[in-house]
């Protein structure tokens, strides 16, 4: 595998420009990190800089995708994705058969049922780590932590390989209002350009209001008096810096008119309606309004599905809120012709325990558990992988973290085995040996 | 001979709870002390007896209704009847010789209680899942809660639907699907309290259907708006006493961390009549939701069982609210009957039964 070497971090090679490009820009030579010898550079900045220019491909031009819909906790597959009525195990609901032929999931989700065509399950995920701060280290980056280096998450690779450098909207936003088992995201090695716009508190993203003593008319003359004189400046110098400024400009204008975007208020009354009463919903109607303005990666955390005590009565409160919020999400990306370009995951650290403890709870549980994708690149009505009939082990179609990474970077059509470069280290976009899973894939 | 078959049965060994009560020794519970356990092939929701107190059937997470003999040297629970419900059975009553089960499944089935065939089925008896039942003391009645957030009333003997009352929110306050828990006819046959997972009881004239008492109890729903954004709790059990003027209920005390039953046990008695709350009894030993609740039959005390990860018997005076004497379960309880006399109790739980003395220490 070709790459492109930079200290710090480096860029699959179908994104780099070559040497010589590199080299006839006398901004760039004169950039104080740049150096020799396949260490070009050591700031993010410069790195999107040469992307400007050349490497706005056909990944961008797509406008693809994603929605991560963070099932935070750890939710129970039997009573979502891969129900076992009338097992020992299997708890006091029914499977309920779908829209798809064969295909039954938990009567908790009566609304996804009827949608299954978006939707395909994996049900054999074998993912081992089984305490929440690991389990989710492993399911948000899809690899085990390494004291090493600091692996980015889903988000910012996605941000990363997707995003677009002249995007005035950010390229991934994570919303996680609960307090509960609350993760911030990381953008890891890849910097902190990738790093997300994290809302917890506030579903509007702080300090990017314009200050109460600059008067609206103020804040449009200056930003057009500073593109004036940056274009006059920009027609005789053409410069990579010239351009990096420019672009931080718009971006953080950009940022600041995005707060529009988390104002679910602007939406007809119709649409908040149909997306209920819930947090989640209004978070999952902020998530299409973000996807719909440009915005590549959304992640949507829905805490906190830990039940070790009551599991049947939790699920009843969170799945009728999976339920019908992911199918509204659903209907609205089809509706807006988004759902082609969208790619809707639920997932979480880990699943739940077969076995019922006293409080009438499961416990936590890693080897044999379910996770869904939708949409973009999905072969919709498929569920994929099998456990045993009590759901204590994967007996077929077993996946890792990483293999589910390099399933959704393949339906993404981002080439799981580029490979980023930390230092002298190659760090393939899916771990080593992952594999997509053919089967769910469109 | 078959030891679960009551035809079987001769003396009662030690520790059953006696058929017809002996004025007790003392007139207060003053230890309580497992006397005997069995084992269930699932969890016991519900339970019901016959007559004698001997024979029992307890509803179970594996879809069916088990009898046990508990005059028998060895308890060994059987199956009864075939083809049953689809889900766990949460609502077992008797009525004379037949028995009325309630399932997760949203039917209703009449069984014969001592051959087990099925004599009737009602498929679509709510639209949701059922969590209780009920029967009137004359046997005439049974009411079912269900989490359609209806409380039905039907005629036991021919499975007629007599009076549907829909009085309860679909959703919780904060839009989430509510649960109808617990129903509790008095001991007149008058009343009839329902409580949900908000905490709301209602009780009406059971004849008519008219509302007689709305009572609140939020402290037994936990709503958890920061850390987790769902809730836990809910009323899980009812009692009236026998001269029906007072109403307990159960369940459990505002919880921290809901992940877990981990909540006081929590009980309220109230002057219902009258509007007044007796009693305000928050359990600082034992944990967890009070499951089932049973008033003496003079009324002087009030048994409590339930749990967490583990269970509990706790049983406290009715004159001035305070403790008698609680322990620890064999198992997480969901369901018991007192004996006649209020000396013992059968409880069935977590893959287990047991029958649990009530006056361990002799006056």
């Amino acid at each position: 595998m070709s790459r492109i070497s930079l200290s710090g971090i480096c860029i699959p090679a179908h994104h780099a420009v070559s040497r010589r490009a590199f080299l006839s820009d006398g901004a760039m030579r004169a950039a104080s990190a740049v150096t020799v010898a396949g260490c070009f550079a050591s700031d993010m900045g410069q790195i999107h800089a040469l992307r400007s220019e050349e490497v706005a491909g056909e990944l961008r031009r797509q406008d693809k995708r994603v929605i991560l819909l963070w099932l935070a906790g750890g939710a129970s597959q039997f009573e979502t994705w891969d129900p076992k009525p009338g097992a020992k195990t299997g708890g006091p609901f029914r499977a309920i058969q779908t829209n798809a032929t064969g295909v039954s999931i938990s009567e908790l989700l009566p609304e996804l049922a009827q949608r299954m065509q978006h939707t395909a399950i994996i049900r054999s995920l074998n993912t081992k780590i089984a305490d929440h701060g690991g389990g989710a280290d492993l399911m948000e980056t899809g690899r085990l932590k390494d004291p090493g280096i600091l692996y980015p998450d889903l988000g910012a690779v996605v941000a990363r390989e997707l995003g677009r450098l002249e995007s005035r909207v950010p390229d991934y936003v994570s919303l996680y209002t609960s307090t509960e088992g609350r993760r911030k995201g990381t953008s890891g090695f890849l910097g902190a350009r990738y790093a997300p716009m994290f809302l917890s508190e506030s579903m509007i993203p702080p300090n990017i209001a314009r200050l109460e003593t600059v008067s609206e008319i103020d804040h449009h003359d200056r930003a057009a008096l500073r593109d004036a004189v940056g274009r006059r400046f920009a027609a005789s110098r053409r410069s990579h810096t010239v351009d990096s400024q420019n672009s931080a400009y718009q971006r953080v204008n950009g940022l600041m008119a995005s707060a529009e975007l988390f104002d679910i208020t602007q939406e007809p009354t119709e649409v908040q309606a149909r997306y209920g009463p819930t947090q989640f919903g209004h978070q999952c109607l902020i998530a299409r309004r973000l996807i719909e303005a440009g915005v590549p990666f959304v992640k949507v955390a829905r805490a906190w599905w830990d039940s070790h005590g009551q599991n049947f009565e939790t699920h009843q409160e969170l799945c009728a809120d999976l339920d019908h919020s992911m199918s509204v999400l659903l209907d609205d990306l089809e509706q807006r012709g988004l759902l082609k370009n969208t790619l809707v995951i639920t997932l979480g650290e880990f699943g739940r325990t077969p076995q019922i403890n006293s409080s009438l709870g499961r416990d936590h549980f890693a080897s044999a558990w379910s996770c869904s994708l939708s949409g973009l690149g999905i072969r919709g009505g498929v569920a994929y992988g099998k456990t045993d009939p009590e759901g204590h082990t994967v007996v077929e179609g077993e996946a890792s973290a990483a293999d589910l990474f390099a399933t959704i970077l393949s339906a993404l059509k981002i080439d799981h085995k580029h490979e980023y470069t930390v230092g002298a280290r190659p760090v393939p976009l899916a771990d080593f040996g992952s594999k997509p899973i053919a089967e769910v894939l469109s | 001979m078959d030891e679960n078959n009551p035809a079987a049965s001769t003396e009662p060994p030690a520790g059953t709870p006696p058929a017809t009560g002996t004025p007790p020794a003392t007139t207060l519970p003053n230890l309580v002390k497992v006397q005997k356990t069995f084992s269930l092939p699932g969890i016991g929701f519900c339970l019901a007896t016959a007559s004698d107190k001997l024979l029992i059937y307890t509803g179970l997470s594996d879809f069916s209704i088990h009898r046990a003999n508990l005059s028998a040297e060895r308890i060994e629970p059987s199956t009864l009847g075939a083809n049953g419900h689809t889900s766990y059975v949460m609502g077992l009553v008797r009525c004379g010789e037949t028995l009325v089960s309630g399932s997760y499944d949203c039917s209703l089935i009449w069984w014969n209680a001592n051959s087990g065939e099925i004599i009737r089925r009602v498929a679509d008896a709510h639209g949701r899942w059922i969590r209780m039942l009920a029967v009137s003391p004359d046997e005439t009645r049974i009411a079912s809660v269900a989490d359609d957030m209806q409380t039905k009333l039907w005629d036991a003997a021919t499975g007629q639907c007599l009076a549907t009352w829909g009085d309860y929110e679909l959703k919780t306050p904060h839009g989430f699907p509510s649960m109808l828990y617990a129903a509790a006819f008095s001991a007149d046959g008058k009343w009839l309290a329902t409580g949900d997972r908000t905490g709301r009881v209602l009780v009406r004239d059971a004849t008519n259907g008219q509302l007689a008492a709305t009572i609140e109890t939020p402290v037994m729903y936990t709503w958890d708006p920061t850390a987790r954004r769902h809730s836990i709790g809910g009323i899980r059990s009812l009692a009236f006493s026998s001269d029906s003027s007072q109403l307990a209920v159960g369940g459990m005390g505002k919880v921290g961390n809901i992940d877990h039953l981990e909540g006081v046990s929590r009980i309220e008695v109230f002057n219902w009549q009258i509007g007044i709350r007796c009693f305000e009894i928050e359990d600082s030993k034992h944990k967890g939701l009070v499951e089932a609740l049973q008033f003496s039959p003079d009324n002087a005390y009030l048994v409590a069982a339930g749990g967490d990860n583990s269970g509990f018997v706790s049983v406290w005076n009715m004159a001035d609210g305070t403790l008698l004497t609680q322990d620890n379960a064999p198992m997480h309880v969901h369901d018991f009957e007192l004996s006649t006399d209020g000396r013992s109790l059968i409880a069935v739980g977590h893959q287990q039964g047991s029958v649990i003395d009530l006056f361990g220490v002799p006056a």
